[in-house]
């Protein structure tokens, strides 16, 4: 295999490479469910699964319910640790029978596919994701980008069937190169896609985080050189492991800071239950700060208050409502309540996707609403900014309401309607807040579930199937 | 958990898995490359990357060679980190797939 083109960096960006120090990082990782099958694991890891577990799990080897091949197990000994004394993160973590029960649902229901112009690149909005890394320190059995992460191949929108492959810098430093000269040229939108500059970049995976500083210092200064304006690092390894976020990684930092002082970073965290980061007492109890709030893990304080320190970071959190893990109130409400507090904003919380594999984790979209506003009954305003996000095809829609009024005449309208908000489309924004008003149907997990009870379409979420509206047939 | 290097990039060398290593946890010794077990993620990029099929993943790795593991442990401690790809060895396509490499393994380090 002849050694593909590679990027060449800037004079700037090489004197910016050339200060970064890579750490050394101990995550004492345990891939594979073979070492727990084999006691190979250290002695207090050894009742992590119980006999009857790994049995299970292990009959399933092989066939086409096999849940090790759909996700490899993986786990951090720091995970371990928060595990050990929480059902949710066992459940978040633990390989099940439970996953391959039910193999309905979409291989692509967001049709992420579909935006993909480069190898590697999700373009959507002024927002393209890239996937640098094809792995995590952990793994979560509920992930949706294990086409990535083990390896899958998939089907593009040309037809061909390959595994996903990794972004390349030179590949996407081109693309948005020549994506913002014809945005330019065109008086502020692409002459085909309509898009606007891309002025913000995704780094994603995958974890961008298991990578070495130097490694995320490439694409943070190639990115920089090519006009970008504000760069996330979606990472779950605040949970999995926050000594990653050493010394060495904020010297790369200000170093990246000092030589582009007009880039925003804005770390995407993941936690989705609070037991990933606070301590617990001997009875289970979280324990109370004296200073105030909730007692956090030293290791995941210290990262995010460096974070919070440099005022060009923003940390945000997201996080899907997944059955088993986090459809809890009570618990959402502490997430959302100890994130503010240290300086995370709650930006989105998410429905499940229905993708393969994934009906064992999947919460109804009306009963996520119901939990995630019954979670932020009690929180201050700010506390509460996270709204229920769905990813239609045209864009990021808002689970707005769920009501109880009977609405007479609508399928599912008995029990009220589910209003759906278009936060945006994927190319432009001119469909911004239009709502799409459906008759409920307590069991619908995707959008799908409501295709034959759509009473509103203003944000086209049913037109563009050509699925017609009550509004519609009435009005002919 | 880790991926290990084999007998077979003896006297070959290849490196075309230093350069799909997201974390560059590669080590160069004169005729063989070896994985730090400690920096290695588990992402299995370098399995279909090396020409020479010589990685494993440590837990599939053949019977005889198992003693490998301790090999990529021992020499990764006094070996250079090796994160761009080189030519390979002069004759790597001839020792690709040879029996009994292990015995032309050269463990020294470089003189520094």
């Amino acid at each position: 295999m002849a050694p593909k083109e590679k990027y060449s960096p800037s004079t700037k960006e090489a004197e910016f490479l050339a200060t970064i120090r890579n750490g050394k990082y101990d995550r004492d990782i345990i891939t594979g469910l073979k070492k727990f099958m084999e006691g190979n694991v250290p002695q207090d890891m050894q009742g992590f699964y119980s006999q009857e577990e790994l049995d299970a799990v292990k009959a399933l080897d092989g066939t086409d319910r096999d849940v090790q091949a759909r996700m490899p197990v993986k786990i951090t000994r720091h995970y371990f640790e928060q595990a050990k004394t929480s059902k949710a993160i066992q459940t978040l973590v633990k390989a099940s029978p439970k996953e391959t029960y039910d193999l309905d649902g979409a291989e692509d229901p967001g049709k992420q596919m579909s935006y993909s112009p480069v190898e590697g690149l999700i373009h959507k909005y002024e927002l393209g994701l890239i996937y640098v890394a094809s792995t995590c320190s952990a793994h979560c059995r509920f992930c949706y980008r294990e086409e990535l992460i083990a390896k899958k191949e998939i089907t593009r929108a040309d037809g061909s069937v390959a595994a996903k492959g990794l972004a390349q810098i030179k590949d996407i430093v081109e693309y948005i190169t020549e994506h913002n000269r014809l945005v330019d040229e065109n008086g502020g939108s692409h002459p085909e896609t309509k898009r606007e500059r891309l002025r913000e970049i995704l780094m994603s995976g995958g974890d961008p985080m298991v990578l070495g500083n130097k490694n995320i210092g490439q694409w943070l200064s190639a990115l920089a050189e090519a006009g970008i304006e504000n760069i996330r690092i979606g990472t779950k390894e605040l949970a999995f492991f926050p000594k990653r976020f050493d010394e060495t990684f904020f010297e790369m930092l200000d170093t990246f800071h000092e030589a582009y002082p007009g880039v925003n970073l804005r770390m995407m965290v993941h936690f989705n239950h609070p037991d990933e980061v606070l301590l617990k007492d001997p009875n289970g109890d979280f324990i109370q700060d004296p200073e105030g709030g909730l007692t956090w893990h030293p290791d995941a304080k210290a990262a995010v208050q460096a974070f919070r320190s440099r005022s060009w970071i923003n940390v945000d959190n997201q996080s899907p409502i997944i059955a088993g893990i986090n459809d809890d109130a009570d618990a959402l409400r502490i997430l959302q309540r100890e994130m503010k507090r240290n300086g995370i904003e709650n930006h989105y919380f998410f429905c499940g996707r229905d993708i393969v594999g994934h009906k064992a984790f999947n919460v109804p979209i009306e009963r996520a609403w119901e939990i995630l506003n019954e979670s932020q009954k009690g929180l201050s305003g700010v506390e509460a900014h996270a709204r229920l996000s769905i990813t239609h095809y045209k864009g990021k829609t808002e689970v707005a309401a769920v009501t109880k009024t009977a609405v007479p005449g609508v399928k599912g309208g008995e029990n009220g309607v589910v209003i759906f908000k278009l936060l945006r489309s994927a190319a432009d924004a001119s469909d911004r807040a239009k709502v799409t008003i459906v008759g409920r149907n307590p069991e619908a997990i995707w959008f799908s579930g409501y295709d034959d009870r759509v009473i509103v379409d203003e944000a086209e979420l049913y037109s563009i199937y050509d699925i017609p509206a009550i509004s519609l047939v009435a009005a002919e | 958990m880790t991926y290990v290097v084999t007998d077979n990039c003896i006297q070959c060398k290849y490196t075309d898995c230093v350069t799909v290593c997201p974390v560059d946890c590669f080590y160069e010794g004169p005729n063989f490359l070896v994985i730090h077990p400690d920096e290695c993620i588990d992402c299995d990029a370098c399995v279909e990357a090396c020409p020479a099929g010589a990685i494993f993943n440590e837990d599939n790795l053949p019977e005889d060679k198992k003693l490998f593991l301790e090999l990529n442990e021992e020499l990764c401690l006094i070996w250079p980190q090796i994160s761009d790809q080189k030519d390979p060895l002069p004759d790597a396509a001839t020792w690709d797939g040879v029996d009994g490499k292990i015995e032309r393994l050269i463990k020294t380090a470089p003189d520094t």
